[in-house]
C-alpha cells in the first residue's frame, strides 16, 4: 500500500500568536486507512486537517514549517483546488458548507468549479446523490432540509469528485440521531474504499469501523495506536478528556479482550456485577404547567400537555421536525402568527398563567439559553452582562445574588471582559449565567451540548446538576442521548408533533429505537441488569 | 424656547424614521415573512420560466424609467410589478408581504430624507417656494446634517422621490424569488464579472435570511430578558429599535464565524480551480422572453414619450 499522508516535522502558529498550535515530528497514513482523529476542542484537530486540505498554508496565514505530502505531493507544491481533486472535506455545520438553493446545484458545485462538460457533471451528480442515499432528496430546496438531510447534501457535494482521501470534520456535531446515524452508517459502507480521516467527539459511534486511533492534546499526537490497542490506552485518553464510552472501560476492569456491548454485557450478566443507573430526581413542587396546540400551514400539527417539577431537569428529544423548536418556541411566545396558526399556548406556575404571547411577560418566568447563544451577549463586559436583567428590569436580584451566579459559573477573572472575545465555553457560560442572573427559575436550554467536547459537556452537566439541587427546573432539547441518560430526570419524546414516551431515560430507551433514538452504550450495558 | 416636550417629539421622530421600518419588518413581516420575499421557493408559473437575464434587464429599465420620469409613474411601476407577485407561489401572502416591505420602504426613504433637503434643492424643485414649516428641530441636530426645519415641501418631495426605489425594489425581489441564486450567478458569469464577486454575490443572497433570523433572536432574547419591561407599550418601538442596534454585533460576529466555514468549504470543493465555469441547467432563452423583452421595450418607448410630452424628471415636481 502507498502512503496517502506523510508528514515530517510540521509546525504551525496562526498569524499574530507566538504559540505553535500546531506540532508534528512524523505522521502518516496508509490508502484506505481509516483514522479516528479526537482531542478536546482546541487540541489542534481543525489545524492539523487544514494542513492536509492545503487550507494551511495557502488559505490561512501563519508561520508554516515542515511538509505535508498527499501522495507524494508537497501540499506547498500544489494550489488549494488541486489538493481538493484528492482531499474531500466535510465540516460540522452543514448550514455554514451549503451555499446553493437546490440539491442538485450544490452536489455539482465542485465539478462545475472545475469547468468539467455538463454531461459528465451530471453522471458525477447522480452518483454521489445515490453513494450517500439521498437520491429522494433530488429537486429539492436546501433551505428547506433538515440538518440531517442537509449535512448529507454536503457530504455528496465532497464525494463528486470521487476524492481518495476524505476528511470529516466532527461531521455529526449539530445534526440529529437519525442523520448521525446515516452518517456512520454511510462511513461504515466507505471503509477501505478510500482513506478516511474522521475528526469526532463520538468515540464510541465511530470505533466499530476505524483502524487507528489519533489523539490530539495541545497541539501535539499524544496517542496513535491501533484500534485493536486502544483499551490499553483508556486511562490515559480518560485524562485527556476524550469520551470513552463505559463498556471499554469495564472490559479493562475486567480483563476482557472484546469491549463491544454485547461481549461486556455477557460478562456483565454471568457474573452478576451491579451497575448502578443515574439517580432520576422526582423533583418537588410543580414549577410549570403548560399545554397547547401549534398548527402550521403544512399541515404540521403540535399537541402537548407537559408538567414539570423544580429541581428537575427534562430532556426533550425527537427526530428533526418532531415539533421540539416549535414546543420551546410556544413556552417563549416566540410563535410567528402570520405563518402557524397558534391557539392556546398556555403557561401556568404556582404564581400566574400566561395566555398571551408577551415574551417579556413570559421572560420573568422562563430564561431561554439559544443554541447560538453569541447572540444575547450585547454587553462590552461580562460584569454588565450579568447585571443587565437587573438593570432593564429592575428584579429582585441582589449584588450578592449575581456574586453567587459568577462564582458558580467561575467568571471572576473575566468580569472585565467582553464576553465575545472569550472562548467557546467560557462564552456558554456566561451566557448561561446571564440567563439565571435574571431571575426566572425555569430554564430552557436549546441543544447545550451542541458542537461541544467531553470535558465541556462535563462542565455543563455539572453546572446543571447543580442548579438543579438549588431548585431550577431545567428543561432542554438535546440530540445527545449519553448526555440526556446521565443528567436528565425525565425525557419527553416527540414525534410528528405528538409526545409518544415521557418517563425515566431508562424507561424512555427501552423502546426509544422505534422513534430513531438510539440509546448510549450505559443504558445497553444495564438492560439487563438494573440496581 | 425649545421645550422639553419639543425635544421629546424630535427625537420620537427621528427614531420613528428609522425604526418603524425596522419593526414592519421584524413585527409585521416577521423573519419567515421576510425570508419568503428574499429567496427562490420552485414554482411553475410564466415568471418561473423567464430568463434571469431578461429580468436582469427588466429590472434595470424599470430602474431606468423611474428615474427620468415623474415620480407617480415610479408609483404605477411600483404598483403593477408588486401585482406580479399574486401570480407567484403563495402569491397573495407575497404581495401581501411585499407590500409591507414596500410601505415600510416609502417610509424609511421619506424620513430618511426629508430632513436632509436643502432650501436650495426645495427652491430649484417648487416653483415661487415659501416654506411651510411643520417642525423646528432643535439646534443641536445639525450635527447629523438636519436641516434646521422641516417643511411640508421637503416631505413632499421626499415622498415623490421615494417612489424611485420603491419599483426598483419590487423588480429586484421579484427576480430573487423567482431564480436561484446560481441561475442568476451563471448569467453574470456572461457578462464577465469576477469569479469571487459572483461568489460573494451568492453567499450574501443566502446570508440574508440568516441575518434576519439572527438578529431577530437576539432582539427577542434582549426583550425576554426584560428590555424595554418597565416602559409603556407605546414606547415599544423605540425599545425594538435599542434591541436591534444592541444585536448587531453579536449577529454579525456570529456570521463571520460561519463565514470562515463557508470559504473553507468552497475552496476545498475547487472553488476558482479555472477561469472557467461550466454549468450544469442551461439556462435558455424561450419565446417567453421575447415578450418580456417586448415589453421591456415598450418601457423604453413609453420613457422617451413621456419625457417628450413634458412629465420627465423635470422640475417643477408639482
Amino acid at each position: 500500500m502507498s502512503k496517502a499522508i506523510e508528514i515530517n516535522n510540521i509546525e504551525f502558529a496562526y498569524l499574530g500568536s507566538s504559540d505553535k498550535s500546531l506540532s508534528i515530528q512524523e505522521f502518516s497514513v496508509e490508502e484506505g486507512e481509516s483514522v479516528l482523529i479526537t482531542g478536546l476542542s482546541g487540541s489542534g484537530k481543525s489545524t492539523f486537517i487544514q494542513c492536509i486540505n492545503g487550507i494551511i498554508p495557502h488559505i490561512i496565514d501563519g508561520t508554516f514549517a515542515g511538509s505535508v505530502k498527499i501522495f507524494g505531493t508537497d501540499t506547498k507544491e500544489m494550489k488549494v483546488p488541486e489538493i481538493s481533486r484528492t482531499v474531500g472535506t466535510l465540516l460540522q455545520d452543514p448550514e455554514r458548507q451549503v451555499i446553493n438553493y437546490t440539491v442538485e446545484e450544490e452536489v455539482a458545485f465542485a465539478p462545475e468549479n472545475f469547468n468539467i462538460p455538463a454531461a459528465e457533471i451530471k453522471e458525477m451528480v447522480n452518483n454521489a446523490i445515490s453513494s450517500v442515499g439521498i437520491d429522494h432528496l433530488k429537486g429539492k430546496e436546501t433551505l428547506k432540509l433538515s440538518g440531517g438531510e442537509l449535512q448529507r447534501v454536503a457530504l455528496a457535494s465532497v464525494l463528486t469528485m470521487d476524492p481518495r482521501i476524505l476528511i470529516l470534520d466532527e461531521p455529526t456535531s449539530n445534526i440529529d440521531p437519525e442523520g448521525t446515524n446515516q452518517i456512520f452508517e454511510f462511513l461504515r459502507k466507505e471503509v477501505g474504499k478510500r482513506t478516511l480521516l474522521v475528526v469526532e467527539h463520538k468515540v464510541e459511534r465511530v470505533l466499530p469501523f476505524i483502524d487507528r486511533v489519533v489523539v490530539f492534546d495541545q497541539g501535539k499526537i499524544v496517542v496513535d495506536d491501533k484500534k485493536e490497542n486502544i483499551l490499553n490506552d483508556v486511562t490515559l485518553l480518560e485524562k485527556l478528556g476524550i469520551e470513552i464510552p463505559e463498556n471499554m472501560f469495564l472490559a479493562k476492569k475486567m480483563g476482557l479482550e472484546s469491549y463491544d456491548i454485547e461481549t461486556v454485557s455477557q460478562y456483565i450478566y454471568e457474573n452478576k456485577i451491579a451497575l448502578k443507573m443515574p439517580e432520576r430526581k422526582k423533583g418537588g413542587e410543580l414549577s410549570l404547567r403548560t399545554s397547547g396546540n401549534v398548527k402550521y400551514d403544512t399541515g404540521f400539527d403540535l399537541n402537548f400537555n407537559l408538567e414539570f417539577k423544580s429541581g428537575t431537569i427534562t430532556a426533550i428529544v425527537g427526530k428533526n421536525g418532531s415539533g421540539k423548536s416549535t414546543l420551546f418556541k410556544g413556552l417563549i411566545g416566540w410563535l410567528d402568527d402570520m405563518h402557524q396558526a397558534v391557539s392556546d399556548v398556555k403557561i401556568e406556575t404556582p404564581e400566574k398563567v400566561i395566555k398571551d404571547n408577551n415574551i417579556a411577560e413570559r421572560g420573568k418566568i422562563i430564561g431561554y439559553l439559544p443554541q447560538s447563544f453569541d447572540l444575547m451577549l450585547i454587553n462590552r463586559t461580562v460584569k454588565r452582562e450579568l447585571h443587565y436583567s437587573r438593570r432593564v428590569r429592575g428584579n429582585s436580584n441582589s449584588d450578592s445574588d449575581i456574586e453567587r451566579i459568577t462564582k458558580l459559573f467561575t467568571l471572576e477573572k473575566y468580569m472585565d471582559t467582553d464576553p465575545l472575545m472569550l472562548s467557546q465555553g467560557q462564552r456558554r457560560r456566561v451566557a448561561m449565567a446571564a440567563t439565571i442572573a435574571g431571575g426566572p427559575k425555569i430554564i430552557l436550554m436549546d441543544e447545550p451540548t451542541s458542537g461541544q467536547d467531553y470535558y465541556h459537556k462535563k462542565n455543563l452537566g455539572d453546572e446543571i446538576g447543580l442548579l438543579k439541587q438549588m431548585g431550577y427546573t431545567i428543561i432542554m432539547v438535546s440530540h445527545d442521548m449519553r448526555f440526556a441518560f446521565h443528567y436528565a430526570d425525565r425525557m419527553v419524546v416527540l414525534d410528528s408533533g405528538k409526545i409518544v414516551a415521557d418517563g425515566t431515560p431508562e424507561e424512555v430507551f427501552d423502546s426509544s429505537e422505534v422513534y430513531g433514538l438510539l440509546p448510549p452504550a450505559e443504558f445497553s450495558l444495564r438492560r439487563g441488569i438494573i440496581v | 424656547m425649545y421645550s422639553l416636550l419639543d425635544t421629546f417629539i424630535s427625537w420620537f421622530v427621528l427614531i420613528f424614521g428609522v425604526g418603524a421600518p425596522l419593526y414592519v419588518i421584524f413585527k409585521a413581516i416577521g423573519f419567515n415573512g421576510f425570508r419568503e420575499i428574499t429567496v427562490y421557493s420552485k414554482y411553475n408559473t410564466f415568471l418561473y420560466r423567464v430568463n434571469p437575464a431578461i429580468k436582469i434587464v427588466f429590472a434595470v429599465v424599470i430602474m431606468m424609467v423611474v428615474t427620468t420620469t415623474i415620480w407617480w409613474i415610479g408609483a404605477i411601476l411600483t404598483v403593477a410589478v408588486l401585482s406580479l407577485y399574486i401570480t407567484l407561489e403563495h402569491g397573495k401572502r407575497k404581495l401581501y408581504i411585499g407590500s409591507l416591505f414596500i410601505m415600510s420602504t416609502l417610509v424609511g426613504s421619506l424620513w430618511g430624507y426629508a430632513p436632509f433637503v436643502t432650501y436650495s434643492t426645495l427652491s430649484v424643485v417648487f416653483p415661487h417656494f415659501t416654506p411651510d414649516v411643520i417642525w423646528t428641530w432643535p439646534s443641536y441636530f445639525a450635527i447629523m446634517g438636519y436641516q434646521h426645519v422641516l417643511t411640508l415641501q421637503a416631505l413632499k418631495y421626499s415622498f415623490q422621490i421615494s417612489f424611485r426605489s420603491t419599483a426598483i425594489m419590487a423588480s429586484a425581489l421579484l427576480l430573487v424569488m423567482t431564480n436561484t441564486p446560481s441561475q442568476i450567478l451563471r448569467t453574470l458569469h456572461r457578462f464577465h464579472i469576477p469569479d469571487p464577486i459572483l461568489f460573494s454575490i451568492m453567499v450574501a443572497m443566502r446570508t440574508v435570511s440568516f441575518v434576519l433570523e439572527y438578529l431577530n433572536e437576539s432582539i427577542k432574547i434582549q426583550m425576554m430578558r426584560g428590555l424595554g419591561s418597565k416602559h409603556s407599550k407605546y414606547l415599544k418601538p423605540i425599545f425594538f429599535f435599542i434591541a436591534a442596534m444592541q444585536g448587531l454585533v453579536p449577529t454579525i460576529i456570529h456570521i463571520m464565524r460561519g463565514g470562515k466555514d463557508t470559504g473553507i468549504s468552497a475552496d476545498t470543493r475547487g472553488f476558482r480551480a479555472t477561469k472557467k465555469r461550466s454549468y450544469v441547467e442551461s439556462v435558455p432563452i424561450n419565446r417567453l422572453d421575447y415578450y418580456v423583452l417586448a415589453i421591456v421595450v415598450v418601457l423604453i418607448v413609453m420613457d422617451v414619450a413621456i419625457n417628450i410630452m413634458g412629465f420627465g424628471r423635470t422640475i417643477p415636481y408639482n
